[in-house]
């Protein structure tokens, strides 16, 4: 997994806030709308977004999958004379699936479109308390960290014949969890101390006045979005359930 | 000014390297740059921290005295009060950036300062420019190699503009060519009247920079140096004190006369190649490693080092064979026999203690192990937790893990970056005992382990093997001109991302479009081949469901069935009118591209990659894109995305029955997997032999001139017979292992109706299925069978075409000659080598030659063959980019001047003479093209050529065969000559032009040239000594380097190897002589 968050080839740029409203939305989205077309509308939403926003082939994959998904469930929930068990069963895993579904999403298109500068420009921006800002940005730094991490100590296994098929897992599964967490964690314990320590020296702390190379403005697109995705929300949670469209399909 | 003022400091808890300082009193200058020097903890870092705050604002402890940076005391202030004045770089590359992308990095400080953004923009653009980090803007950090990523760590402070600059070993990972330029930026730094403090352990590169030295010793300032006084240490005196060289050209390595340096190789890898993302990232055509050598792996940052030794070891995604001790192993089975010892070796130790570490997975007893961690010096630690170790104790523990368990080949990825020289030495001499039963590799860009441990050179440049050489006494002079030579031109390359079709399609150009239509094309027709079953399941409905089948009211389905067969046949050509017009268009694009790409290579790499590789580059490999284009993107897509609709169209039927279907096709790609899975370790053997078919092939029928005039050798016939009879069984022995899975692969995929027909049936008795539907699916089931088949098999070519396509991309993706567009003023014509260094393959051709070819003279130069004088020659006429040194023409560096003005100033003659299937009169003409007829005709009179050409049957118009085939080589050679004089270029080199011309023309020549030298500058080689005895200079070669310069007359006198071939001439002249007075 790449955690390189660039929207250099969008075709719109998002303000990061606005991005996590959109992560907001979807949380508020999920819980509160039980109608299998307004998920399934929403996440195609989010597709889209995501694709405009630099990640076309990415989000075309990830509405590939929820289109198969849905697939399968509508025509399983539609199908006749077979076994209640397995409707069931693949009924509900579809549910979690969809109800997972735009959480990730926005998480993604957070993380994948977000350069930790435009992140902390634009929340220092709102006056957000640098205190709450900073960890969510070295959140972001520790992704590809512990990603590179992991790629390093999954090589020195393949040396140490330290086996990471799934038989070898299964059968020992506290030493594997071992041999995996103790090259991460001492690694990873140095490479973030120095980091914190190179930080200070660069200069950031939690009582100065940044400024920001990258203005992030919130501009037109943004507030569509927003408005766009207010009204969803309201559509959904006040009239979508009035409605009472939960077997619209 | 820095003031510190009795400071101590010692840490709390386990923080850092070392103990602490004590009592320290300095003060540096504003302007002054000073260099912290010592060995490991003594003090160094620690000092660097006290001055940018760390200590004690955030590594805690016994903080006693105060240190100043001016008029603000740093050891109260804030932190990101201090990083106002002072600016740090820090020893660990990947740990010092807070961003993720490069231009985040580099205005960071800034931002943390609170300049304003505009501001911000115009310093990243100096900061851009300055330090020529432009390939590196607006990337991901995380894809850097060490050395990039600490040139974003200088740039990012430099874009902060401090006071102060603090750097911790800033060079521990940096290439030659990048020191370079951190000794440049820092020298611009000083000069801007910046304040500059270094830690670090490399002192060569600051000698000219640095006015202080101060040498630290286990906490204590022992001593102060000017630059003089350390530059004065003998080697002795620095070892004492562990200190590095100072003058990297006293880089000396102790011999072992009876040293073997050829021994039997214990690696082996043929055709390396690995690309990444579209980039090629390794092009390798072979490679060995002796056995129990130390192989230095040395090269440019991001140039393939690591990514070429994770492949050897088998962690590292690679195509290509690799043979341990002569059995090609799979990449599982290399990673069982090799290891590597990891720059960041915390990721390596998985163990609560040393001894557990030594012995997990392996089966060595408990006191064997003990013995290996004694011999590693680490007895002492047996007990302790590897983690809190040193670094250079956790290192060993990884060698005692990698002993222990047998390894075969020991990686170590820089292992001496930040070791100080007892560190580096002791690595060293442990290295260089091992030698005698483990092979090692390291990868390094220390030229003092280079010289205290290793046998071998291996120099990879752009991810190609620039050169392979042992450390003999040879060796060691170009490993210290490969350190000190003077070049500080950045590598480092923008990579861009493409997949197979991605890389093709940038080539379609404006045909693009033709591809897509062409997409839509075939998905229409696929879709209407799908049709047709719709009509029969309709047919067969109308039978089941009782009704009477009549021509009447079965007329709309044979309808159906015939129109949607005829449209599909209709829009399929329609589509493959469209792609194939895209596709030869594209090919048009792609040989045109390539013939640009040729144009600007040096000669020498087109004669390194032969007619035969280029000719089957525009040719074959070319041809290959066309199936991707007019065959793979648009069947295969329309194929898969059909398939796919029918799958879905299949579940709505009866989900059942589909999901049947999808266990049956899983079944079938799981057996193509384990197809490919199985294949592939296999493929490296069938791959090497076919190779060594190709060679011995070539070997036979090349000698075949040989074997027919001598003796019939046997040798050479049984060496083909056996490559052919190690094909066959290589090739046979791969598709035995495939057989089995292929047949069932096919089974499964040709087949699905074959499984659903009884499920269908076994569900319609049970009552779940209706006999309609079941009739659907079954149709549908038909209906699948074709374009899986279609698209498994396109699928099954992709990773051929994409081995191709790259093929053709990377043949010509070489390092371009250095030429620049400064506008050429012409005063003189001389030439210039000063110090010139270079090697074709292996060994130097070069070594370091320098002389002046004056204007208005005739310059020679002779020697041995091999000399290197015909080097010399192409060099001049810039065939080749010099390794080192520099060239001059006309006062100008040959690197900068364009070609064609090159090609004016320079005319050639070399040993190899190719004339065009044209007349002889145009190829002459060739020499400049406008002249007229006459001209031509009085140079060839000039070059003695007249006469013959008229002896020939059309004259001047006789048509030459292509190579030449109808004129003697004399004769080839006396025009070639003509087309010098016709030219009148003010430079000419002439290599071995009369070597063969009877003696009659050969005066007629050297007359000749006698006559056209006078106001030229003139470059002769010859092995007939007589005919350059009036030279103006005689230059002797020897093995690559001039042992004698000077008249024929002084070197008579002086020069010993001069006398020798001059002697050697005459006699063999009198020689002749006698036997003719004998007759």
């Amino acid at each position: 997994m790449d955690f390189y968050g660039s929207d250099e080839r969008g075709l719109i740029k998002l303000d990061p806030r606005t991005k996590f409203f959109i992560f907001l939305a979807s949380g508020i989205m999920t819980f509160r709308s039980y109608s299998d077309v307004g998920t399934a509308l929403y996440s195609v939403l989010l597709c889209i977004i995501f694709a405009l926003c630099g990640k076309p082939i990415q989000a075309l994959k990830a509405s590939l999958l929820l289109g198969l998904v849905l697939f399968f469930r509508v025509v399983l929930q539609n199908s006749q004379g077979a076994p209640e068990v397995i409707v069931l069963l693949i009924t509900a895993l579809t549910t979690v699936f969809m109800f997972g579904f735009p959480t990730v999403m926005s998480l993604l298109l957070i993380v994948k479109t977000t350069r930790i500068s435009q992140f902390l420009s634009a929340f220092q921006a709102m006056h957000f308390p640098v205190k709450v800002i900073i960890p969510i940005a070295v959140f972001f730094r520790f992704l590809p960290t512990v990603t590179d991490e992991w790629n390093g100590v999954r090589k020195a296994m393949a040396f140490r014949g330290i086996s990471l098929r799934p038989v070898q897992i299964i059968l020992n599964p506290w030493k594997t969890i071992e041999y995996i967490l103790i090259p991460m964690l001492f690694s990873s314990m140095a490479v973030m101390e120095e980091l914190a320590s190179a930080t200070m020296a660069r200069g950031m702390d939690v009582d100065i006045k940044r400024t920001s190379y990258e203005q992030v403005k919130f501009g037109i697109t943004d507030l569509v979005m927003v408005i766009l995705l207010i009204g969803a929300i309201i559509f959904t949670t006040i009239l979508g359930n009035s409605v009472k469209g939960g077997t619209v399909l | 000014m820095i003031r510190f003022e009795d400071a101590s400091f010692h840490y709390g808890g386990e923080n850092g390297t070392g103990e602490g300082v004590d009592h320290i009193n300095l003060t540096i200058c504003d302007g002054e740059v000073v260099v912290l020097c010592g060995a490991s903890g003594c003090g160094k870092t620690t000092i660097t921290r006290m001055i940018n705050g760390l200590a004690p604002k955030y590594y805690k402890g016994m903080m006693e005295g105060a240190v100043w940076v001016n008029d603000i005391c740093v050891t109260e202030s804030e932190l990101s009060e201090t990083s106002r004045l002072v600016g740090s770089v820090f020893q660990n590359p990947k740990s010092q950036f807070f961003n993720i992308d490069t231009t985040g990095e580099l205005a960071f400080g800034c931002e943390n300062q609170g300049v304003p953004g505009e501001m911000i923009g115009e310093r990243l653009k100096k900061t851009e420019t300055e330090m020529r980090l432009g390939p590196l803007m607006g990337r991901n950090i995380f894809e850097l190699s060490g050395g990039e990523k600490q040139q974003i760590a200088c740039g990012s402070v430099y874009t902060t503009d401090p006071m102060v600059y603090v750097l911790d070993e800033p060079s521990s990972n940096l290439d030659r060519k990048a020191i370079q330029r951190l000794h440049d930026i820092l020298m611009k730094i000083k000069k801007e009247g910046k304040t500059i403090v270094i830690s670090e352990h490399r002192l060569y590169y600051l000698m000219d920079l640095a006015d202080r030295f101060i040498y630290l010793e286990d906490g204590i300032i022992q001593k102060s140096y000017s630059n003089k006084e350390i530059a004065e240490l003998t080697d002795r005196d620095l070892a004492e004190k562990g200190l590095r060289l100072t003058d990297l050209s006293e880089l000396k390595r102790e011999y072992d006369k009876n040293e073997k340096l050829l021994r039997e190789p214990i690696l082996e890898a043929v055709d390396l190649n690995c690309a990444k993302g579209g980039n090629q990232i390794l092009d390798i055509a072979r490679l060995i490693l002796p056995k129990n050598s130390v192989t230095a792996i040395i090269g440019d940052n991001g140039s393939g080092k690591s990514t070429l030794s994770e492949a050897l070891c088998g962690i590292g995604s690679c195509d290509g064979s690799i043979a341990y001790d002569g059995v090609y192993l799979s990449a599982k089975e290399r990673a069982e026999r090799s290891f590597m010892v990891m720059q960041d070796v915390n990721r390596q130790l998985f163990s609560d203690s040393v001894i557990e570490e030594v012995m997990m997975n392996t089966s060595v007893t408990r006191e064997k192990a003990e013995q290996i961690l004694e011999k590693l010096g680490l007895k002492e630690v047996i007990d302790r937790h590897p983690a809190s170790l040193s670094g250079g104790q956790k290192q060993r523990v990884a060698i005692a893990s990698a002993l222990s368990a047998g390894k075969e080949i020991i990686f170590y990825d820089e292992p001496t970056s930040g070791l100080d020289r007892g560190g580096m030495e002791r690595f060293g001499n442990l290295l260089k005992d091992m030698g005698e039963e483990i092979t090692s590799v390291i990868i390094t860009h220390d030229p003092e382990l280079i010289l205290r441990c290793c046998t071998h050179i291996l120099h990879i440049e752009n991810g190609r093997i620039q050169a392979f050489y042992p450390l003999n006494e040879d060796g060691v002079t170009r490993i210290r001109s490969y350190f000190t030579s003077e070049n500080d031109e950045n590598t480092s390359k923008t990579r861009k991302k493409y997949g197979v079709m991605g890389r093709v399609l940038k080539y379609t150009g404006k045909w693009k479009k033709y591809v897509f239509a062409a997409l839509v094309f075939m998905i229409a027709g696929a879709l209407c081949g799908i049709v047709p079953y719709l009509g029969i399941y309709d047919l067969l409905c109308k039978i089941v469901g009782g009704g009477t089948v009549t021509l009447e009211n079965s007329m709309v389905d044979i309808g159906i069935v015939l129109g949607f067969g005829i449209l599909n046949a209709v829009f399929y050509t329609i589509g493959l009118q469209f792609s194939h017009r895209a596709a030869y268009h594209t090919l048009e694009n792609i040989r045109i591209s390539l013939q640009e790409k040729l144009d600007n290579q040096p000669i020498g790499t087109i004669h390194d990659l032969g007619i035969g590789s280029i000719k089957k580059l525009f040719n074959d490999d070319i041809e290959s894109v066309e199936v991707m284009l007019a065959h793979v993107i648009p069947e295969g897509l329309s194929d898969i995305l059909v398939g796919g609709a029918v799958f879905l169209a299949l579940i709505a039927v009866d989900w059942q029955m589909g999901l049947f279907s999808i266990i049956i096709l899983l079944f079938g790609i799981g057996a193509s997997r384990q197809m490919y899975e199985v294949g592939m370790d296999r493929m490296g053997s069938y791959f090497a032999s076919a190779k060594r078919l190709n060679n011995t092939i070539i070997e036979y029928v090349s000698g075949m001139e040989v074997v027919r005039i001598f003796n019939r050798d046997a040798g050479s016939e049984e060496r083909f017979e056996k490559s052919v009879y190690d094909y066959r069984d290589f090739g046979l022995a791969w598709y035995k292992v495939c057989w089995p899975w292929m047949a069932l692969y096919g089974g499964l995929f040709a087949n699905i109706i074959l499984y659903s027909l009884p499920l269908g049936a076994f569900l319609v008795l049970m009552g779940h299925l209706t006999m309609t539907r079941y009739i659907l699916a079954l149709c549908l089931s038909f209906a699948l069978s074709p374009v899986l088949i279609s698209a498994l098999a396109l699928i099954g070519t992709l990773p051929r075409v994409d081995y191709k396509i790259q093929s053709v991309e990377k043949a010509l993706d070489r390092p371009l000659l250095k030429c620049g567009n400064e506008p050429f003023d012409v005063h003189e014509h001389s030439i210039e080598f000063e110090n010139v260094r270079f090697a074709y393959k292996g060994d130097e051709a070069l070594k370091g030659i320098s002389f002046k070819a004056k204007e208005g003279e005739m310059t020679a130069l002779i020697g041995a063959s091999g000399s290197g004088k015909s080097t010399i020659a192409r060099l001049i006429a810039h065939y080749y980019d010099h390794d080192s040194g520099v060239i001059r023409i006309g006062g100008h560096d040959i690197r900068q001047i364009s070609l064609s003005d090159l090609e004016k100033e320079v005319a050639y003659v070399s040993q190899e003479l190719f004339l065009f299937n044209k007349s002889i009169l145009e190829n002459i003409r060739i020499g400049r093209q406008d002249a007229s007829d006459e001209e031509v005709k009085a140079a060839a009179i000039k070059a003695g050529c007249d006469e013959f050409i008229r002896e020939l049957d059309g004259g001047y118009d006789t048509i030459v065969g292509t190579a030449g085939n109808k004129l003697s080589g004399g004769q080839k050679q006396r025009i070639a000559f003509a087309r010098v004089l016709l030219k009148d270029a003010p430079i000419i080199v002439l290599d071995e032009v009369t070597a063969f011309i009877d003696p009659e023309n050969e005066k007629k020549m050297n007359d000749a040239i006698q006559e056209i030298i006078r106001d030229k500058t003139v470059i002769v080689i010859a092995h007939k000594l007589s005919s350059i005895a009036k030279a103006d200079k005689i230059i002797v070669l020897d093995k690559g380097s001039i042992v004698g310069t000077g008249k024929h007359k002084d070197l008579m006198k002086h020069c010993e190897m001069y006398r020798t071939l001059w002697n050697a001439a005459t006699e063999s002249r009198n020689w002749t002589l006698r036997r003719q007075q004998y007759k």
